[in-house]
């Protein structure tokens, strides 16, 4: 008896930390090998940015590079020419799917690689500002000039997010969120395609009597409608001016307690009180949304400008996407463009920042601009025409959307961790009706205060 | 001196069993228990070079936190209805493979049996479609009684979705218990049963009389290991099937371990929450086993 209670005990401890061992195991860091020494041949090469090929980079070179829906054929491309460039730089590529949880003992144990690529789960760039992991750049972004000459900010379609006033990394890719619908199925059913709020009610309104629900979102998921609906609602309550959106990043409470969050709040409540949501959203993942909007369940779904790639294996034949960036305007009003980016940045601990910086600098250039659009899918943040490239329609004309003088562009901003799951659950709570916006105002800012005590 | 050495030799003889386990116990259990404790007193990202010492705060927090909270409760719901779920039904299915010797026993034994052998992602994936509101098979099955097409959400309720978690994890569950008490219903002798059945006790006297007492200590164990399997993995299900949400209803301590340590970047404070599944399922199954400290009854 008193065995058996001895053996049921160990059994239950042996499972029960196996949740806390994951964890543990990722802290053992693997013993880095020891690299040789970066030869500091050169001494100052990013005080003559005008000619970097003129300065020789010799060392090692690390580059990380999270591989996800814009695949790995640009780095593998742009990698291959900085190579050729550099033959006496010794470049390695560590890059994959997983790589974010691969590299991450390096991170720990203060070994990063040289240049890091932030996207996909595991990385945060706000949480390795605050970790203290990536090299400040303001500085040297002021006159760095790109291998063509022209200064880096200046060609950058967006600018680079400020954290507390620095920069540390610079976007790379430049992506909208946005609100899409089936234009041919629109068209066959007499639908007036939705322009601002009013109209998109309106619409909305038609397609409820036509038996088809108007709009469908991944509840799972709450940042596409965060993204797609919330944010730009609140920036065009706030007269056009994107700058509630920064502050609310910065955890400044009042910012979420401005009347133009309510105002915003009260559009997806508007929603929600006319029917127009599809109630499966709640529970369904971003896939299930997609394939239901595909499939014309539902005539609005509020998305990114990947869908069309990332469902194109199963988009059906006469299917035709249109797009806005928000639908949340009052009539006449500018519309509003919530970019979705990843971008790049030098690890403090690098031991090659000058390799590092020389990359920057070659891949920030017009040249690589319309070579990443054409082998990501995805619109570069770099300035520059596209339309004379290989790149998929989908992506020119989201370029357009973004170049257009009478969008506003939402630079990318990344939320606390915490403060964005807080507004994720609350949108979600608001959308089936347990709480009010005044009660998610409420909770959203107990956790900014909470973060930022 | 050669009883010494005969000693010896036995020593080292059993100390070859035990030093390897002991060993692998201690790196892959007793290591990461301790490390798992170290961390849980440190404010860290998870990523971070430098961790801040906190003492017991991460604990304190867990103490102020409404999820936390939520997430026990609802570890213990499926907990509690698990092992009523999976015991009645795995007992019934047992009783009823062995005791009324139908011919197609063999069949239906390996038909429960198969969801054991399938992975839970897969069953998660497989109850999401059948949860499915607009493309699922249980609204569209109910949609055949009404004059409407049901559009229920069934893992989209305000509250107590957690309710819709139990009857994948039942069914996921009742093979493996159901071969257990198979086997403990096939060691009676027959002749328990011949002697019953000659002083005239009907099928529900001998099940209350013979089969539950002499499979009793197969049923603790079943209940023992529902208990902690639970505690400790009903993550998987949940992670699977809704992430915890709508709005953290379906939370439970493994996911909202996850969601702390690995998407909102508080490391110490998972390390925490995986802390207290240790003691808590070690509390649990002390308490357990107490309560069902039933005579058993041996077979002579």
């Amino acid at each position: 008896m008193i065995n058996k209670k001895m053996a049921a005990v160990s059994i239950a401890a042996l499972m029960a930390v196996s949740l806390v061992g994951c964890g543990g195991s990722n802290n053992a860091a693997p013993k880095e090998e020891v690299k040789e020494p970066v030869k500091e041949e050169v001494a100052t090469p990013t005080s003559t940015p005008t000619e970097p090929e003129a300065t020789k980079l010799t060392g090692d070179f690390e580059i990380q590079y999270f591989v996800g829906g814009y695949g790995d054929k640009w780095w593998k491309k742009v990698i291959a020419e900085f190579q050729a460039a550099n033959p006496d730089l010794k470049v390695k590529e560590s890059g994959g799917p997983k790589i974010n949880d691969q590299m991450k003992p390096r991170w720990i144990g203060g070994t990063p690689p040289d240049f890091v690529y932030i996207d996909g789960a595991g990385l945060n760039d706000r949480q390795m500002v605050e970790d203290d992991q990536l090299e400040d750049l303001t500085d040297w972004l002021k006159d760095a000039k790109n291998i063509d000459g022209d200064l880096i900010k200046d060609i950058l379609a967006q600018p680079a997010q400020e954290f507390d006033g620095k920069v540390y990394n610079i976007p790379l890719v430049l992506n909208s969120w946005g609100m899409f619908w089936n234009k041919a199925l629109f068209k066959e059913k007499g639908w007036a395609e939705p322009t601002d709020f009013d109209s998109f009610l309106a619409v909305s309104e038609k397609i409820k009597a036509d038996g088809v629900t108007p709009f469908i979102h991944t509840g799972k998921y709450p940042y596409y409608i965060n993204g797609s609906v919330l944010y730009p609602a609140i920036v065009s309550a706030n007269n056009d001016d994107f700058s509630i959106l920064q502050d609310m990043a910065a955890n400044k409470v009042e910012a979420f307690e401005s009347p133009a969050v309510l105002t915003a709040l009260n559009k997806i409540v508007a929603l929600r009180d006319k029917g127009f949501i599809d109630k499966a959203s709640i529970q369904i993942n971003h896939t299930d949304s997609q394939m239901l909007f595909l499939q014309n369940k539902d005539a609005f779904i509020p998305n990114g400008l990947w869908l069309p790639n990332e469902m194109s294996k199963d988009v059906p034949a006469g299917f035709e996407f249109g797009f806005i960036p928000s639908v949340t305007q009052s009539a006449g009003g500018k519309v509003v463009a919530n970019t979705s980016t990843a971008t790049v940045a030098i690890a403090k601990k690098a031991k090659n920042k000058d390799a590092a910086k020389a990359f920057l600098q070659f891949i920030f250039s017009k040249g690589q601009a319309s070579q990443w659009a054409e082998l990501s899918g995805a619109p570069s943040n770099i300035k520059g025409d596209i339309s004379a490239s290989n790149a998929p329609s989908h992506v020119k004309d989201a370029a357009k959307y973004l170049t257009d003088p009478n969008t506003v562009v939402i630079p990318t901003i990344t939320y606390n961790a915490d403060v964005d799951k807080a507004m994720m659950d609350a949108t979600d709570a608001l959308t089936i009706s347990t709480i009010t916006p005044e009660e998610w105002v409420k909770r959203v800012t107990d956790v900014v205060k909470k973060v930022s005590k | 001196m050669n009883s010494g050495t005969a000693k010896w030799q036995r020593n080292v003889f059993i100390a070859s069993f035990i030093i390897p386990t002991l060993i692998f116990f201690g790196i892959f259990t007793i290591y990461p228990v301790v490390q798992g404790l170290y961390y849980s007193f440190f404010d860290w990202s998870g990523m971070s070079e430098h961790k801040t010492f906190v003492g017991f705060d991460n604990f304190k927090d867990m103490f102020h936190d409404p999820i936390v909270w939520r997430a026990i409760g609802n570890d213990y719901f499926l907990v509690a209805g698990k092992i009523v779920g999976i015991m009645v039904l795995a007992t019934f299915f047992a009783v009823a493979l062995t005791r009324f010797g139908f011919k197609l026993s063999g069949f239906f034994r390996s038909i429960f049996f198969i969801p054991n052998v399938i992975s839970v992602v897969v069953i998660g994936v497989l109850w999401n479609f059948i949860y499915n509101p607009q493309i699922g098979f249980l609204n569209a099955f109910l949609s055949l009684f009404t004059e409407d097409k049901v559009t229920i959400t069934w893992l989209g309720f305000p509250a107590h979705t957690i309710w819709m978690l139990l009857p994948p994890s039942i069914w996921a569950g009742i093979g493996f218990y159901m071969i257990l008490l198979i086997a403990a219903i096939q060691g009676i002798p027959e002749s328990y049963y011949e002697a019953a059945n000659i002083e005239g006790a009907g099928e529900w006297h001998q099940f209350w009389s013979i089969t539950l007492p002499l499979i009793w200590e197969q049923m603790k164990v079943s209940i023992i290991n529902i208990m902690m399997t639970t505690l400790n993995g009903s993550f998987v299900i949940v992670w699977i099937m809704t992430e915890g949400g709508p709005d953290n209803s379906t939370q439970v301590m493994g996911s909202y371990l996850y969601q702390m340590a690995f998407r909102q970047f508080h490391f110490g404070y998972g390390a925490a929450i995986g802390f207290v599944i240790l003691v808590l399922s070690l509390i649990t199954t002390i308490v357990l086993q107490r309560l069902m400290r039933h005579e058993s009854v041996e077979m002579s």
